[in-house]
C-alpha cells in the first residue's frame, strides 16, 4: 500500500509556519517515514496533485491565486489543516482589510514608490477585497493557531492525522 | 449587614455573607466563573455576559457579577449550554474588532486571549468585521488602540470610581460604540486626565498600554484597583 | 375654574355635557396625526369657512381618532335627537353636501359613499351618552366588520370627545373615579381592586400592575415617582400615540389615582419627541387639569398633592426599557443596567419608582369605577381585559383595534381586518413589534394572550400586528427586524451588540443565497445565545423574529440557499425579475419580449422554446402567475406576457419557419452521453423532462398508457381552449430531438417498475392525477352521473357522450368550468352548483366569465345533498342544501355551513368535478414512500424518491395542480437527473448568448394592456373552434414595449 500523502502550501504568510514545520528537527524524519510530502515549497510538483491525504496550508487568503490554490487543495485532499494565525484568523495580512484595495495599492506602489511608480498588473494576481482566514474560503478540518505554531504542536497534529484521529488541540495551544 | 447565608455552587455548600454577589462568593472560594467586564474593586455592570450561571428555580440565566446571594441559592457554573454560550461570546468579541495577537504588546498576558484558550477556541466561526479603527497615541505615556478594545468599561469605572476624574466614557450605540476620552478629545489633550495610568492597568487586553513596550512585553498590575479599594475601605 | 367641592365638579360636568350634546348640530373632525395626515385639517377648515359663510349655528370641534385608519378622515355629525353619524373618507368637497342636509331629517343624509355607520348611544364606562335613534338605513357601528367584536375600554373616549377640553372629559365621567377614590377609599382598598382585576402591564412584559403598585406603596421614603412610558418605538405600532392624542386626561387620571394609593407625588410622562401632537395635547391637558384643580397641590380640595411633567425622549428605541428610560430621565445616556436593584427600590434619581405603559394607565379609571369583577368579565382567565392592537400590513382594513385578550388571531385578520389586501392569501402575522415572532397562517386559531403568544415564540409586546402575504419573504422579514434591533442596540452587552451584528451578516448571506446549510444551525444557535444571555429586554427578545421564522418557515430559508430561490421575489439577488421569479418554468420573460420588440421573431422563439417546450399550449392555458407580479401593474395593468409568447410560438410552429427552427433547437443539443432514461407519463411534466434530457444528450423513452402524448393537455383540456393541432406541433418538435414514445403501455403492470429500473440509468415518473375524487352522496350510482375527467376525455376523443338536455355540474375548479362549457357546446342547459362564493372558485376567473357569457348558470352557496332518480335509475333532479358562510378557515375563506333550506334542480345529467387525485394502486405497487395525501414522497430539491435514481414529479407529487407548475417540476427533474448522471451543472450551457438591448426604457409605452379578441359567445357555443383569437403582431409589438425591464440592474448595486 502507498504511504499517505501530505501536501503543504503557503498563501499570504511569512513562511514562518513552514520554518516551524522544518523546526521539528528529527521529528520530520519520523513523519517522512510514514508519509510522502507530495507538494510544497520544497517539492518540485507544479500543481497540487490528486489524492492527497493531509493538506497543510499556511497563510491568509489574500489574492485570486490564493483562493484558487486553496480551492484546488480542498478539492483534492481528504483533510485540510489551517496552519498558523494567518490561516486561522487572517492575522497580519488582514490588517489591511479596513483599507480599500485600490487605495492600498496606490499608497504602496505609487505614493510610496521611489522609482517607476505604478500599480503592477502583469503577472501578479489581483488582490481580494479582504484577506480572510482560510475557513472563510474553504472548509477546514483542523485549526492550528500560533504565530508560528510550536514545532511539537505541528508534529502532534501530523501524527494524530496519520493515525486517522482528529487531533484535539483545544486548550493545548495559545489562541492568537 | 453581615447576615450569613449558605449557598451551593456546583453542588458544594459554601458560607457567604448576604449582599455578596454570586461571583464574589465563587471567587473567594476558588470556584472559577469567567468574566471580563468584572473587576474586583469596581462596581459591576453585567456587560460581557461571560459570567452567566444557572440558578435553580430560575428559568433564565443570571449574571453572577450582579446577582446577590440568598440563603439556599443553588448555582451551576459550567453546564454544556453555558460553556457553549461563553464560547460564542468570546468568538463574537474576536470577530468584532482586529485582535491581531501577533503584533500585540499584551499577547501572552491578555485576559481575552487566556479566556479563548480556556474555552478551547481554535478558530472563530463568525465572519470578521475588520472595522477600520484608530490608535490614539496623543498621550505622552500611554496609548489607546481601539482595535483591541472589548468595551468592558473597566477603564471608565476605574477613572470615575477610583481616580474620580471620569476621563473615559462610551459614545455611540450598538456595534458603533467607542471608548472616548472627555468629549471625544484625543487622550493627550484631555485636561481631566491625571495620567495616573490606573485605566491602563485595569484594561484586560492590549487596548491600553504604556508606550515603549514591544510585542508580549506589556504586563499589567491587575490588583492596583482592588488594593486601593480595600485600603480605602479600611480607613 | 378651580374644582374644590362636589358642586363645582357637577357644574363642570353639566357645562361639558352642554358641549358634547349641544342644542345645535355638532360636527367633530377626527384630527389625530392619522386623520391630519389624510387631509382632516383641510376638511376642518372647509367646514369652518363654510359654516362661517353661511352663518350656521353649528358647533365644530376637533376630536381624536376612532381607530379606523384605512378610512380616514373620519367625521362625526350629530343632530340633536338623532344618532351620531360617522362619516369616512371625507374630503373638503363633501362639506357642502353634509351641511346642506343638516337638520333636514332622515331623508337628507350625506352621500352614502361617505356614510360609515351610526352610534345611537355610547358607553364611556365612567359615563353614558345617549345620542338618539333613527337613520334606519344606516348600519349600527357594531355592524361594520372592522368594529364588530371590538370592546372599547382603553379607547372609550377616543374620537368622540374633544381632547383639548377637560370639560368634555368630565362630562363623560372623567375624573369621577379619582374623586371617588379621594373621597371614600383607602389606598390599600384600591390596590386590592387593581390586583383583583388582574390588570397586567400593557407594555409587553405583562407584570401584574397591582403587585407593582404594592411594591411602590411599601417602599420607604417620602419621595416616590410614577412614570408613564410613552416611548412607543415599534415600527407599525401607534396605539399610545393615538390614546394620548385623543384622550390625554384618562392618562392623567390613571396616574393621579396611582399617586394617591402608592404615596407618590411626582409623575413623569416620558414621551417620544417624534409625537409632537401627542406632546402638545398632553401638555395642554396638564395645564387644564391644573387650572381645574385636578392636578397640582390639593387635588379636588382633598389635600392630596400630585404633579406631572413631560419629558421628551431623544429617539432611542432602547429607552422603552425601564432602566434605560430611567437613565435617560436622569440625563444619562440611555443604556439599561442590571437588575437588581429594581426601580421600585431604586429608580429615578435613586428614588422608588413605578413605571407603567400608557395603555395600562388608561385601564385604571374604568376598573375603579366599575369594579374588578366587571373587568375580569372581558378577556381570558390569565389575561383580563382588552388590548389595543395596531393591525397593519397586507390586510384589507387597517387601524387600531381594541379586542378582548384571548381573541383568536383569525378573528383579527379575517373578521376585523377582512382578509388580505386585494383578496390575496395571507401567510403570517408578526405580533409584538420588532421583537415579536412570525406566526404562520396554520396557527391562526392561537388566542392572543401573554402566555399563549410566549409559548409559540412570539410576544404580545406593545400590540403591533403586521400581516404578511405571499409577497413577503420571511427571510427578508427576519433580516429587516434584526437590522432594526441591531441599529437600536445600546452596545453595552456583548450578545446584543456583536451577536445581532453577526446575525444580521448571516441573514444577509441568506438573502444573497450565499449562506450554507451549516449557517442555518449556526444562526439558530447564535440567536438562542443572544436571547438567553442579553442584558435587557431588547437583546433578549430581538432574536424572536429569526427564531420563530426558523421554526415555522424553515423551508423558505432552505429555498434561499439550496435552490437559490426566493418565492416571494423580495430578495433581488436571487431573481432575474419578478415575472421570471413567479414563472414555474422560470422563463426569461424580459428577454423574449425584448427580442420580439427588436423584431427578431426567430430569436424570440428560440429564447421561448429553450425555456419552455410547450409555449403555444401554455400560452393558452397557463394560470399566468407572472401577471400578479408584474411591476407594470403599479402604472396601469400587467404586461400580457402569456399572450405574447403564445403569438411567438404560433408564428413559428404554425408556419414554414418550423423546419428552420427545429434545426436551430437541434444545434443546442449536447453531444450524446450514452445514458438512457425512462419517463413514465407523456403529460406536460413528462414531455418537459423528456425534452430537456434529450437536449442534454441522453437517450429518452417516454411510456404512456394512452394512444398519444399530451396527457391532460390532450385528454382533459377542451379543443376550444387548446386546439390539438398546436399541441401536435409541439410534440413533433420534442420527437425530432430524438425522444422515443411507447404508447398504450401500462408501466407498473407490464413492464413492472423493476423491469424499467434494470433497463435505464434513471427513471422519472409523472403519471398525473387521473382518478376522480368521488363525493359520497346518495344517487351517484344513477345513470346520468358522470365524473368530469372521463366526460372531457370522451369528448376529446370524439366518442359518443351520454349528455342530456339539462346538465348540472358540481364543483368550482377548472375541470368544472371546462365540463360546463363543453356540455353547453353539446347543446345542453348547464347549471354549475358551488358551495362557496364566486370569488372562492379555484378556476381561472376569465374562464368563469366566459362560461357566464355562454349562458351557463351558476348557483353559489349550495352544496349537493342527494341526486334523485326515477324508477329506471335515471337522474331526474338534484337537491342542494343552501349554505351560509361560517367562521374563517385557515385558507382565509369562510367555511360553508349548511342551513335547513333545500332546493331542487331538475336535470338529467350530473357531472361531478370535485377534484382529482393520484392513482393509489400505482403508488402502492411502486413500493416507494408515500405521503399522507397519497402522493409520492420526493426530496424537495432533487425530486428523487425513496428509491435511488427514481425521480417523480408533476401532479404525482403535488396532487392536482396546473400545467405550468407541472412543467416547472419536469424541467427541474431533468436538470437534477442530468446533474446526477453527469456530476455537473449543465443547464446554463443549453442557452446561447442572445445579444439584445439591455437598457431600461426611459419612457415605456403608454399603451393600455392588449387583450386578445374572442369569438362572440353566441357563435362559439356552436362549435369547438378556439375562443381566444390571440394577439395581432401589432398588438404584441406594442405589448412588448410596455415592459419596464426589471431584469436590468444598475451597475452600482
Amino acid at each position: 500500500m502507498d504511504k499517505p500523502k501530505i501536501g503543504t502550501c503557503w498563501l499570504d504568510g511569512c513562511s514562518g509556519c513552514h520554518m516551524s514545520l522544518l523546526d521539528m528537527d528529527e521529528g520530520i524524519i519520523a513523519v517522512l517515514a510514514r508519509a510522502d510530502i507530495v507538494f510544497g515549497p520544497l517539492v518540485d510538483a507544479q500543481e497540487w496533485p490528486e489524492g492527497v491525504d493531509v493538506a497543510v496550508i499556511e497563510g491568509a487568503v489574500s489574492s485570486t491565486d490564493d483562493l484558487k490554490l486553496a480551492q484546488t487543495a480542498r478539492a483534492r485532499s481528504k483533510v485540510v489543516v489551517a496552519l498558523g494565525d494567518c490561516a486561522v484568523t487572517g492575522n497580519v495580512p488582514s490588517m489591511r482589510n479596513g483599507i480599500p484595495t485600490r487605495k492600498l495599492l496606490e499608497r504602496v506602489y505609487v505614493e510610496g514608490a521611489t522609482a517607476r511608480p505604478g500599480v503592477p498588473t502583469d503577472g501578479v494576481p489581483a488582490l481580494l477585497k479582504q484577506a480572510e482566514p482560510l475557513h472563510a474560503a474553504i472548509d477546514v478540518d483542523v485549526h492550528v493557531p500560533g504565530c508560528p505554531p510550536k514545532p511539537n504542536a505541528i508534529l502532534l497534529v501530523l501524527n494524530e492525522l496519520l493515525e486517522g484521529r482528529k487531533p484535539d488541540l483545544g486548550s493545548k495551544l495559545r489562541f492568537g | 449587614m453581615t447576615e450569613k447565608v449558605k449557598v451551593r455552587i456546583d453542588g458544594e455548600v459554601i458560607a457567604a455573607t448576604a449582599g455578596q454577589t454570586i461571583l464574589q462568593v465563587a471567587r473567594a472560594n476558588n470556584k472559577y466563573i469567567p468574566a471580563l467586564c468584572y473587576m474586583e474593586g469596581l462596581s459591576a455592570v453585567g456587560a460581557c455576559r461571560l459570567c452567566m450561571v444557572e440558578v435553580s428555580g430560575v428559568a433564565r440565566l443570571l449574571p453572577a457579577c450582579t446577582t446577590p446571594v440568598q440563603e439556599g441559592l443553588a448555582v451551576a457554573t459550567s453546564s454544556p449550554q453555558l460553556q457553549s454560550y461563553r464560547k460564542i461570546a468570546l468568538e463574537l468579541l474576536f470577530a468584532e474588532r482586529n485582535h491581531v495577537c501577533a503584533v500585540c504588546v499584551s499577547s501572552g498576558h491578555c485576559e481575552l486571549q487566556t479566556l479563548a484558550q480556556d474555552h478551547g477556541i481554535t478558530h472563530i466561526r463568525y465572519p470578521y468585521n475588520f472595522p477600520r479603527l484608530s490608535v490614539d497615541t496623543s498621550h505622552p505615556r500611554y496609548v489607546l488602540d481601539h482595535n483591541r478594545c472589548v468595551l468592558c468599561s473597566r477603564c471608565v469605572r476605574t477613572c470615575d470610581e477610583i481616580e474620580g476624574a471620569h476621563v473615559w466614557d462610551i459614545a455611540g450605540r450598538g456595534i458603533n460604540s467607542r471608548l472616548v476620552s472627555e468629549l471625544k478629545r484625543p487622550w493627550g489633550e484631555a485636561t481631566s486626565c491625571t495620567s495616573c495610568g490606573k485605566c491602563v492597568q485595569a484594561c484586560p487586553t492590549g487596548a491600553m498600554a504604556e508606550k515603549g513596550f514591544g510585542v508580549e512585553e506589556m504586563t499589567k498590575q491587575r490588583t492596583v484597583v482592588s488594593r486601593l479599594t480595600t485600603m480605602r475601605e479600611g480607613q | 375654574m378651580m374644582i374644590q367641592d362636589f358642586a363645582a365638579f357637577s357644574a363642570v360636568r353639566e357645562a361639558g355635557l352642554a358641549k358634547l350634546l349641544p342644542s345645535k348640530p355638532r360636527i367633530a373632525v377626527g384630527m389625530g396625526t392619522c386623520g391630519s395626515g389624510n387631509g382632516a385639517e383641510a376638511v376642518y377648515s372647509a367646514f369652518a369657512s363654510e359654516i362661517d359663510a353661511r352663518g350656521l349655528d353649528v358647533q365644530l370641534v376637533p376630536v381624536g381618532c376612532f381607530g379606523f385608519c384605512a378610512e380616514e378622515p373620519l367625521v362625526n355629525v350629530w343632530v340633536p335627537g338623532h344618532p351620531l353619524l360617522m362619516l369616512h373618507r371625507v374630503q373638503p368637497n363633501h362639506v357642502d353636501d353634509i351641511l346642506n342636509g343638516l337638520g333636514l331629517g332622515e331623508g337628507h343624509l350625506p352621500p352614502t359613499e361617505i356614510v360609515l355607520c351610526k352610534i345611537e348611544e355610547w358607553d364611556h364606562l365612567t359615563g353614558h351618552v345617549k345620542y338618539g335613534t333613527g337613520y334606519p338605513d344606516v348600519p349600527n357601528w357594531t355592524e361594520v366588520p372592522f368594529f364588530n367584536g371590538q370592546v372599547k375600554i382603553v379607547l372609550r373616549n377616543c374620537g368622540l370627545i374633544n381632547p383639548d377640553d377637560i370639560e368634555e372629559y368630565i362630562a363623560v365621567g372623567g375624573y369621577s373615579a379619582l374623586y371617588k377614590v379621594l373621597i371614600d377609599q383607602t389606598p390599600d382598598a384600591v390596590i386590592e381592586q387593581i390586583k383583583a382585576s388582574k390588570l397586567r402591564g400593557r407594555g409587553g412584559a405583562g407584570y401584574l400592575t397591582g403587585n407593582k403598585w404594592e411594591f411602590l406603596a411599601k417602599a420607604a421614603g417620602p419621595e416616590k415617582y410614577l412614570v408613564c412610558n410613552a416611548d412607543e418605538g415599534d415600527p407599525g405600532a401607534y396605539m399610545n400615540r393615538n390614546e394620548i392624542e385623543s384622550d390625554p386626561h384618562s392618562l392623567l387620571e390613571g396616574m393621579l389615582i396611582a399617586g394617591f394609593v402608592t404615596g407618590a407625588n411626582k409623575g413623569i410622562v416620558y414621551v417620544r419627541a417624534e409625537y409632537p401632537l401627542a406632546v402638545l395635547r398632553l401638555e395642554h391637558a396638564i395645564e387644564q387639569a391644573r387650572e381645574y384643580g385636578v392636578l397640582g397641590d390639593n387635588v379636588l380640595g382633598r389635600g392630596f398633592d400630585f404633579h406631572i411633567e413631560t419629558v421628551e425622549g431623544a429617539g432611542a428605541f432602547v429607552c422603552g426599557e425601564e432602566t434605560a428610560l430611567i437613565a435617560s430621565l436622569e440625563s444619562e445616556s440611555g443604556r439599561p443596567r442590571s437588575r437588581p436593584p429594581f426601580p421600585a427600590q431604586k429608580g429615578v434619581f435613586g428614588k422608588p419608582t413605578n413605571i407603567n405603559n400608557v395603555e395600562t394607565w388608561y385601564n385604571v379609571a374604568p376598573i375603579v369605577s366599575k369594579g374588578p369583577a366587571w373587568f375580569t368579565e372581558t378577556g381570558s382567565a390569565k389575561s383580563a381585559g382588552t388590548k389595543v392592537f395596531s393591525l397593519v400590513g397586507k390586510v384589507h382594513s387597517t387601524g387600531l383595534v381594541e379586542m378582548p385578550l384571548g381573541t383568536p388571531l383569525s378573528k383579527f385578520i379575517y373578521a376585523i381586518g377582512e382578509g388580505g389586501t386585494n383578496g390575496r392569501d395571507i401567510k403570517a402575522v408578526q405580533t409584538g413589534g420588532p421583537s415579536g415572532g412570525c406566526i404562520p397562517v396554520d396557527m391562526f386559531d392561537t388566542p392572543v394572550d401573554y402566555e399563549t403568544l410566549a409559548q409559540i415564540g412570539s410576544i404580545m409586546g406593545s400590540g403591533g400586528m403586521v400581516v404578511m402575504d405571499a409577497d413577503n419573504c420571511m427571510v427578508d422579514v427576519a433580516r429587516y427586524f434584526i437590522e432594526f434591533t441591531h441599529s437600536e442596540s445600546c452596545g453595552k452587552c456583548v450578545p446584543c451588540r456583536v451577536g445581532l451584528d453577526k446575525a444580521l451578516r448571516m441573514l444577509n448571506g441568506f438573502t444573497l443565497g450565499t449562506a450554507t446549510n451549516e449557517d442555518l444551525g449556526a444562526l439558530d444557535e447564535l440567536c438562542r445565545m443572544v436571547r438567553d444571555t442579553s442584558l435587557c429586554g431588547l437583546g433578549q427578545s430581538a432574536p424572536n423574529p429569526v427564531l420563530t421564522s426558523l421554526r415555522h418557515f424553515r423551508q423558505e430559508f432552505e429555498d434561499h440557499i439550496l435552490a437559490k430561490r426566493c418565492r416571494a421575489g423580495v430578495c433581488e439577488d436571487l431573481a432575474l425579475s419578478p415575472c421570471e421569479n413567479s414563472c414555474p418554468l422560470h422563463m426569461n420573460i424580459p428577454r423574449f419580449l425584448q427580442l420580439y420588440k427588436e423584431e427578431r421573431v426567430e430569436d424570440a422563439f428560440l429564447s421561448v422554446i429553450l425555456d419552455n417546450p410547450l409555449p403555444a399550449s401554455t400560452g393558452r392555458v397557463c394560470q399566468h402567475p407572472c401577471d400578479n407580479r408584474c411591476r407594470r401593474a403599479a402604472i396601469d395593468e400587467p404586461v400580457n406576457m402569456r399572450d405574447v409568447h403564445r403569438l411567438i410560438a404560433d408564428e413559428v410552429l404554425l408556419s414554414d419557419k418550423f423546419e428552420t427552427m427545429v434545426g436551430r433547437v437541434l444545434e443546442r443539443k449536447l453531444k450524446p452521453t450514452g445514458h438512457e432514461v425512462a419517463i413514465i407519463g407523456a403529460g406536460p411534466t413528462g414531455l418537459t423532462c423528456a425534452y430537456y434530457l434529450a437536449l442534454f444528450g441522453h437517450s429518452v423513452t417516454v411510456y404512456d398508457s394512452r394512444p398519444a402524448a399530451g396527457g391532460m393537455l390532450r385528454y382533459a383540456l377542451p379543443e376550444y381552449r387548446l386546439p390539438k393541432a398546436v399541441l401536435d406541433k409541439e410534440i413533433e418538435l420534442i420527437e425530432r430531438l430524438g425522444v422515443k414514445f411507447q404508447f398504450n403501455v401500462n408501466v407498473g403492470e407490464a413492464p413492472t417498475l423493476n423491469d424499467v429500473a434494470h433497463q435505464y440509468d434513471a427513471v422519472f415518473m409523472a403519471i398525473g392525477t387521473w382518478k376522480e375524487a368521488w363525493v359520497y352522496l346518495p344517487g351517484t350510482e344513477l345513470t346520468g352521473v358522470i365524473p368530469a375527467l372521463p366526460f372531457l376525455e370522451s369528448v376529446s376523443r370524439d366518442a359518443q357522450v351520454p349528455v342530456g338536455k339539462n346538465v348540472v355540474v358540481i364543483g368550482g375548479g377548472n375541470a368544472a368550468i371546462d365540463s360546463a362549457r363543453t356540455a353547453r357546446r353539446l347543446g345542453a342547459d348547464v347549471t354549475v352548483v358551488y358551495r362557496r362564493e364566486r370569488k372562492d372558485m379555484p378556476a381561472i376567473p376569465e374562464e368563469i366569465e366566459a362560461a357566464e357569457h355562454e349562458g351557463t348558470k351558476f348557483i353559489y352557496l349550495a352544496a349537493p345533498h342527494r341526486i334523485l332518480g326515477d324508477k329506471n335509475g335515471q337522474v331526474v333532479a338534484i337537491e342542494a342544501v343552501r349554505t351560509k358562510l361560517g367562521e374563517f378557515d385557515t385558507s382565509g375563506r369562510r367555511r360553508p355551513v349548511p342551513t335547513d333550506e333545500v332546493s331542487r334542480i331538475e336535470c338529467d345529467t350530473v357531472i361531478l368535478a370535485v377534484g382529482e387525485k393520484v392513482d393509489p394502486d400505482f403508488c402502492k405497487a411502486s413500493g416507494l414512500k408515500i405521503k399522507e395525501g397519497g402522493t409520492i414522497e420526493v426530496d424537495r430539491y432533487s425530486l428523487e424518491t425513496s428509491r435511488e435514481r427514481f425521480y417523480a414529479g408533476g401532479d404525482l407529487i403535488t396532487g392536482a395542480s396546473n400545467v405550468s407548475n407541472a412543467m416547472g417540476i419536469g424541467k427541474k427533474a431533468a436538470r437534477n437527473i442530468d446533474k446526477r448522471l453527469m456530476d455537473q451543472e449543465r443547464a446554463p450551457s443549453l442557452i446561447p448568448d442572445f445579444e439584445y438591448q439591455m437598457e431600461t426604457p426611459e419612457t415605456p409605452s403608454e399603451c393600455a394592456r392588449h387583450v386578445p379578441a374572442e369569438m362572440p359567445a353566441a357563435e362559439r357555443v356552436q362549435s369547438y373552434a378556439e375562443v381566444s383569437l390571440g394577439l395581432t403582431p401589432v398588438a404584441a409589438l406594442e405589448e412588448t414595449s410596455r415592459c419596464l425591464r426589471c431584469d436590468i440592474r444598475s451597475a452600482e448595486r
